[in-house]
């Protein structure tokens, strides 16, 4: 056991999955030399060499799209995208490559590779070190998409994504890089994908959240608690797949459910929930399925904390739900 | 730079050239080639031609949605696929590649089964026609993106690269596709990794309807290797002993670590974009008559009787023997029958998910299956 932030979790797993398997490879801007501008790849250029930790050309459709002949041709990439917001370059190569190889050659070519990005706000980084576009790669059906909140699901994640057979999209939410330290074991552990955890027992209400909002869930759960309301709190941790068994079960305890995430409302992720929520246990609902989300605009600089949702926004959410 | 093996120059005024249109060796060097990898050449280029004029044949008799045509493109297609090493090398192929995959080994029956998406497509009937594919062969699947393929491509010579594999990558593409940001996203990682990879324009001068001096104010493509810090081959591409002489000498020279090359191929399109354009609309008769001229297959035919190595026996022979294999391979394509409905959900994933399991269902029934 050690104590360790979210990103040195990403560091040590990708040092372990890189030492397990030669097949692995890291490539993407400043993931060498730099060890990457979050640290997310430090010393590992200097433990594996520059054929397995690549620094790129400022290029990520270079990036992504290499990535996909990398593993076709046999490798397991890992390619980094420095933010987020800078993956719409190698959109194209995430879409119409990485996505549908598998079924566009009746798999006989498959891209068993993983791209991680930091997402999210909370960074005083405006528009374009903020967003979470999650969104986009579920609606990509060929993509699996993992959005962790902790060190522990940060290593068990990161582990069953380099040895998926798919390619996983990894989204790390920055602004939790360094803010928390938890204890991560040493030794080997995957967690399966699509698993959900309970973060927190309760009856009168389900918060299901993923990624950067963790924080505020957890703190609005404890200020409902010192009020006598118990809620079940839910980190799905996978977004595809995602547990919706775990989701409906939750929604079915309570009859009240919110869905929270720092993405814009429309097409969310957190509208899918919400609208299989209403199509498959409608009957059980106390109240409509409520979503906190982030604002439909682009993200801004100097309302940064505002445009998360806030504990209040949270808590008042809460009431709505039950008041109904 | 290996200096020895350097037979053509890069960056030359006029296309290289070895066979003048009248089919006389005009080459700089001795023609060294045995009769039989000449013949060869001949006969896979027919082969091409023959098989385009049946998957446009399917398309006008209603059987298949879509035909794309490469009449023109033979000489530059069949010289790739009898310079790399088959099955060991890659190719990154596009969507009018189908006569150098044929000549590269993919069964014709693979082929036709795509075009009709029966249980013959090795990829079950996923993609349009003219979008095939081979793992044995490492024919990376075609995908419609224009470029979209070029850094994937990068990607699998940067890893024969790691590997030491020895292998080289060869992608090829449309004049259009030199426009595009995943081309040039491809071609400077490759040229920074000095990855073991040739790039090559199959420039027909048009990217559907728009014409080159449209698509780029470069003096041609060839030059914009320059950039990239690698040679680029101003090549005529209806010339198949040019570009067999020279996709040797820069595949070899690149697999011997070289680093990547581009080559520009002038060819023609005879005809339209595809079976739902028309050319008629953005090219003048008189032009498309001009190029006929210079067809591939005849200035070859004419070379080759100057040899004599032809003869219309063998003219006969081997189109007959060309049009019976692919007879046969249609009616097997044909006889493999149509895709299953329930197939459009597998290899989504490796394992389908809770979604496509659902998704599933739903679908049989509706069909009542």
């Amino acid at each position: 056991m050690a104590m360790m932030t979210l990103v040195q979790a990403i560091a040590r797993t990708l040092d372990e999955e890189m030492a397990r398997d030669d097949a692995v490879v890291l490539l993407g801007e400043d993931v060498g030399k730099r060890g990457g501008v979050f640290l997310a790849t430090e010393g590992l250029q200097q433990k594996y060499g520059p054929d397995r930790v690549i620094d790129t050309p400022l290029s990520e459709a270079a990036i992504i799209g290499a990535a996909v002949g990398m593993a076709a041709h046999g490798l397991r990439p890992v390619a980094e995208i420095q933010f987020a917001d800078y993956v719409f370059p190698g959109f194209d190569q995430l879409v119409s490559q990485a996505a549908k190889l598998r079924y566009r050659s009746g798999a006989q070519f498959t891209a068993p590779m993983v791209v991680r990005m930091p997402s999210g706000g909370g960074v005083k980084g405006g528009h374009h070190h903020s967003q979470s576009p999650e969104a986009h790669f579920v609606h990509t059906a060929g993509l699996k998409v993992v959005a962790v909140s902790t060190p522990y699901d940060a290593k068990g994640l990161l582990k069953t994504a380099i040895r998926d057979d798919d390619p996983v999209v990894f989204m790390e939410p920055k602004r939790l890089y360094r803010a928390v330290k938890e204890e991560v074991p040493d030794e080997e552990f995957t967690i399966p994908l699509g698993e959900a955890v309970t973060r927190r027992q309760g009856g009168d209400l389900a918060i299901v959240y993923y990624g950067a909002v963790a924080p505020e869930v957890l703190q609005a759960a404890d200020e409902l608690e010192k009020v006598g309301v118990h809620p079940e709190v839910l980190d799905l941790r996978s977004l595809m797949p995602w547990d919706k068994e775990a989701v409906l079960e939750a929604v079915s305890k309570t009859g009240r459910v919110m869905i929270v995430s720092d993405a814009p409302r429309h097409a969310s992720f957190a509208s899918e929930v919400a609208a299989t929520i209403a199509e498959e246990i409608l009957d059980q609902l106390e109240a409509p399925p409520a979503r906190v989300t982030g604002f439909d605009t682009p993200y801004p600089y100097a309302q940064d904390k505002l445009y998360m949702p806030t504990v209040t926004r949270i808590l008042n959410a809460a009431k709505r739900l039950l008041d109904y | 730079m290996i200096k020895d093996t350097q037979r053509f120059e890069p960056f030359t005024r006029d296309p290289i050239t070895l066979v003048n249109e009248h089919g006389e060796w005009v080459g700089p060097f001795d023609l060294d080639l045995e009769e039989e990898q000449l013949r060869a050449l001949y006969r896979d280029m027919v082969a091409a031609r023959l098989l385009d004029e049946r998957l446009l044949l399917l398309q006008r008799s209603g059987k298949t949605s879509f035909a794309m045509e490469a009449a023109g493109h033979e000489g530059i297609q069949i010289a790739i696929a009898h310079t790399v090493k088959r099955g060991f090398d890659w190719l990154f192929p596009y969507y009018r590649d189908h006569g150098m995959l044929l000549a590269l080994g993919v069964p014709a029956v693979e082929i036709f089964g795509e075009t009709l998406a029966t249980r013959a497509d090795p990829a079950k009937g996923r993609q349009m026609p003219n979008h095939p594919g081979s793992k044995p062969l490492n024919a990376f699947t075609v995908a419609s993106p224009i470029a979209s393929h070029v850094p994937p491509a990068t990607g699998a010579a940067i890893s024969a690269k790691i590997k030491g594999s020895g292998q080289v990558v060869v992608t090829s593409f449309g004049d259009g596709a030199t426009s595009e940001g995943d081309w040039h996203a491809g071609v400077n990682f490759a040229s920074a990794q000095g990855a073991p990879i040739v790039f090559v324009v199959e420039n027909n001068r048009y990217a559907i309807s728009v014409d080159l001096q449209k698509q780029t104010g470069s003096e041609n493509l060839a030059v914009k290797a320059k950039a990239y810090g690698m040679p680029g081959y101003y090549l005529d591409g209806m010339d198949v002993l040019a570009s067999y002489y020279l996709m040797q000498e820069v595949i070899e020279r690149t697999r011997a670590g070289a680093g990547p090359a581009l080559v520009e191929a002038v060819v023609y399109r005879y005809g339209p974009h595809s079976s739902a354009d028309d050319d008629r609309l953005y090219r003048p008769r008189e032009e498309v008559e001009h190029w006929k001229q210079r067809d591939p297959l005849e200035r070859y035919r004419r070379f080759l009787e100057r040899q004599e190595l032809w003869t219309h026996e063998w003219e006969a022979e081997l189109r007959e023997a060309a049009e019976s294999e692919l007879a046969r391979a249609l009616e097997e394509a044909e006889a493999a029958g149509p895709v299953p409905e329930v197939w459009m959900f597998d290899d989504v994933y490796e394992e389908p998910l809770w979604p496509q399991i659902e998704q599933r269902r739903l679908l049989e029934e509706e069909l009542g299956t």
